[in-house]
């Protein structure tokens, strides 16, 4: 009898027990969930095709305007692989160079062999024609936001990095390309150019930075973007390693920040709406 | 034999019971798709509620009653029908979620670093203080401080190698600005579609002074070099990043416009005349900053009704 007893309580135990455990199992159906459902995943398999413009930011010597081009394909939401181009439209001279050439003397630097005439300084002066390149971009962040409380609109955030080409002229002829041989130049015979040289032709290097769309409607959008491309460059197109004399060795890592908008377009026109 | 009996009646009663309470938590698994079709767009504000702040103790209590998916659709849809009402947390669910931060009637002490943008041969990098007034959640007055400490780019180095030629410049020493500022843009965005962040974007204006230091173009003669105290005005905008009820990461861009006054051409005696005859210009020295924002009080409550 005490045996039964014992029996029929161990099978209350358990039967009790398991459902409480079940419930100590249960997760709330929201835990895990994503932040955001039935959003439109404005960027998931589709492409993007915008163009532009954009400009040179802190340069030392000429401001490049460009004209833009960016084509891109969003793997997922969060994940693009693109390509673009900045293509040099206009040359704007910098308040720093206007100053700077307006010091030199006409006639020379007298004894200072390495002081140019502003015609000789503005000679092998670097300018942009193109950037182009290639870039991954990361998309961690996507929202809405309001204006003054009466305009909506989503946007994004994303990091890129890629390599890029930086293709380069000098402003006149300085009559010598940095890889030639400087000419000697002394008091007794002195040579210009010997202190400048022509930097021109595709420079290779990184690409990175960050930009946004804010989109109108599901299609069409805007893009802004902030990048710094890396290059071996020489803006003066003269003597940076203190050696008396310009060639490639002169040339130094140098940071070229522009910032540009495009209008941009996603194909297919309507996006994908997440579970 | 007796005993058996009853023992067996506890056992069934428990079983009932338990199979009772799972049957009541069907009706929370029932209820999510009601919430998720109400969700549209990239904002999806019941999900986002969810998984915020302020979904928090729903989805603790979801599983509680069997009424609530009916209190959801009637927030939606409007009361079709008298149906038991109770003290759910459904109700928490929200289809707008209230503004995740509050600042109207709080300070504001944020701390600042940043650096100068513009100027090809010399930068400074600024650490500095704002504090702030919140007059409404959208508008506030505030104080700034900043104190520069210089640098000379690689530029200011070359121009005497590659051109001859030496550069007049000034230091920044320290500032001071009296602001006013208004938000006009508000936000949130998903962080890989896991957590929801509140911030907002800010312009401002203010007029102060900043008290600058001529560098001599000759450094044996930096005994002649003067200071000065330029008006300054300084427009800029910028974003606050809301982290916690008190707490903000803040990013801004401004540009300190002042009518500075650098060396003459001229060598004078000393730096009574060559402040003198210096010459003024308009400077624009753009600045770029981070920081952080402490409210107090570090709480807030809301006023209005959810």
């Amino acid at each position: 009898m005490l045996n039964k007893h014992r029996f029929a309580l161990l099978i209350a135990l358990a039967t009790v027990s398991l459902p409480l455990a079940a419930q100590a199992q249960r997760k709330s159906p929201l835990a895990d969930a994503p932040a955001i459902r039935k959003r439109f995943e404005l960027r998931s398999t589709r492409f993007e095709a915008g163009v532009g413009a954009g400009s040179t930011l802190n340069q030392d010597y000429f401001h490049t305007i460009t004209i833009n081009v960016r084509l891109a394909f969003h793997i997922t939401d969060w994940l693009a692989i693109a390509g673009f181009g900045d293509f040099g439209v206009a040359q704007v001279s910098t308040g720093f160079q206007s100053r700077l050439t307006g010091s030199l003397d006409p006639a020379g630097g007298g004894n200072v062999l390495r002081e140019p005439t502003p015609d000789q300084a503005k000679a092998s002066l670097q300018q942009i024609s193109s950037i182009l390149g290639g870039q991954l971009e990361f998309v961690p962040f996507t929202g809405k936001f309001s204006m003054f409380g009466k305009l909506f609109a989503s946007y994004d955030f994303y990091a890129f990095g890629g390599p890029a080409v930086v293709n380069v002229k000098t402003a006149g002829d300085p009559g010598r390309k940095c890889d030639q041989a400087a000419p000697a130049s002394d008091q007794g015979n002195p040579n210009p150019s010997r202190y400048y040289c022509e930097v021109s032709g595709p420079k290779f290097g990184p690409t990175f930075g960050a930009g946004f769309h804010t989109y109108f409607g599901q299609g069409v959008g805007l893009n802004v973007e902030l990048r710094d491309t890396m290059a071996q460059l020489n803006p003066a197109g003269r003597d940076t390693n203190g050696d008396g004399l310009a060639n490639n060795d002169d040339l130094q890592w140098t940071h070229t920040w522009m910032v540009g908008g495009n209008l941009v377009i996603f194909l297919p026109f309507t996006a994908k709406v997440s579970p | 034999m007796k005993r058996l009996a009853i023992s067996l009646s506890v056992c069934l009663a428990l079983v009932a019971s338990a199979a009772t309470g799972h049957a009541k938590r069907g009706g929370g698994k029932a209820a999510a798709p009601a919430a998720e079709e109400n969700a549209g767009g990239e904002g999806g504000a019941a999900a986002e509620g969810g998984a915020g702040k302020e979904g928090a103790p729903a989805s603790e209590s979801l599983d509680t009653t069997e009424s609530e998916p009916g209190m959801v659709e009637d927030e939606i849809t409007g009361p079709k029908a008298q149906r038991p009402t109770t003290t759910l947390s459904w109700q928490d669910i929200v289809v707008v979620p209230r503004k995740a931060f509050l600042k109207g009637g709080r300070a504001e002490f944020a701390p600042l670093a940043g650096i100068t943008v513009n100027d090809n041969l010399i930068r400074h990098y600024v650490f500095g203080l704002d504090f702030n007034y919140f007059l409404t959640d959208a508008l506030w007055v505030g104080l700034q401080g900043q104190y520069y400490v210089k640098q000379l780019t690689t530029q200011a180095e070359l121009v005497g190698l590659q051109f001859n030629r030496t550069s007049t410049m000034n230091r920044y020493l320290y500032g001071g600005t009296f602001n006013m500022g208004y938000v006009p843009v508000y936000g949130k965005f998903a962080w890989v579609n896991r957590s929801i962040i509140h911030w907002e974007i800010w312009a401002a204006v203010g007029v102060g002074a900043t008290f600058t230091e001529v560098i001599a173009r000759d450094p044996a003669e930096q005994n002649k070099a003067f200071k000065n105290t330029a008006l300054t005005v300084a427009p800029g905008i910028g974003t606050r990043i809301f982290l916690t009820d008190w707490l903000t990461f803040n990013f801004a861009i401004r540009d300190y416009i002042l009518a500075d006054k650098f060396e003459p051409i001229m060598d004078y005696p000393d730096a009574a005349t060559s402040k003198a005859n210096a010459e003024s210009a308009l400077v624009n020295n753009f600045m770029i900053y981070a920081g952080i924002g402490m409210y107090l009080p570090t709480k807030f409550t809301y006023k209005t009704p959810r």
